[in-house]
């Protein structure tokens, strides 16, 4: 994977994805306050790394009824639904730059702290910031 | 419309792949992801170190670090793109010129994004 020419990518060990797993009926029926809540805790540990130049991109994705698959094969097939059937679905992703993975594990802690769900640190091989899709 | 492309392979497979194999999907991958650069509708890029070097934190009360990836899926997530596309149909197209032998794209709707600040 390549940002191509206007967005140069780069490899290394410090970039970690955290990827956020639960359960989307659950969060679907969340109260507005509730989810506005929720969005104002996280922000508050994510605005500690922006402060710092250490937050990449943050997505929140639509529910797992929206997703669409395309398997491999000789003819790609297109199937309406998610990749994976799973208890709690990923809903979303943030990439963060951390000196080690214990900060990236605190980073998760505190997202996770009075939360349900599940966060997965994953470092990333290659990155590439993109250009303009806003 | 923003669409997250979430790449879905086999990393035993993919880990095996010849150094030209890899590259040849990066370039294949590379030329995809130029076409909507060009066009300023390329949202951030990730290929991910494969789960083996996974740590899952559970939320509670006090959240539990345990090893490992959150799901053991037969083939597992290795990476994402963002692409910003008119409609779903472009999405698909852009994941069936992504594929491999092996492997899956899962295509969903981004309801929020932030691009983030500083990271080069």
């Amino acid at each position: 994977m390549n940002g191509g020419r206007t967005s140069k990518g780069r490899e290394n060990a410090v970039l970690y994805a955290i990827l956020c797993y639960h359960d989307e009926a659950e969060v679907g029926a969340w109260p507005k306050a509730k989810d506005d809540a929720v969005i104002a805790k996280r922000r508050l540990v994510t605005d500690k790394l922006a402060a710092n130049g250490k937050l990449g991109p943050v997505a929140r994705l639509m529910p797992t009824t929206a997703a669409t698959t395309v398997r491999s094969g000789r003819e790609p097939v297109v199937i309406d639904g998610p990749f994976a059937e799973t208890k709690e679905q990923l809903l979303g992703f943030y990439v963060v730059d951390c000196a080690a993975l214990e900060e990236a594990i605190e980073t998760a802690r505190q997202m996770g702290r009075e939360e349900s769900g599940m966060f997965e640190v994953r470092p990333i091989r290659y990155f590439a910031p993109g250009s303009g899709a806003t | 419309m923003l669409y997250a492309l979430l790449c879905y392979n086999f990393e035993s497979v993919v880990g095996c792949w010849s150094k030209e194999k890899d590259d040849a999907v990066m370039a294949k991958h590379a030329a995809v992801a130029q076409e909507f650069a060009a066009r300023g509708k390329l949202g951030p890029v990730a290929r991910l170190m494969p789960t083996t070097t996974a740590v899952t934190v559970r939320a509670g009360p006090e959240p539990l670090v345990v090893d490992g990836p959150f799901a053991e899926t037969k083939e597992q997530l290795l990476g994402f793109y963002v692409f910003d596309c008119a409609e779903l149909e472009e999405a698909i197209e852009a994941a069936r010129s992504l594929l491999e032998e092996t492997g899956a794209l899962e295509i969903r709707p981004i309801a929020a994004f932030y691009p983030g600040t500083g990271l080069k």
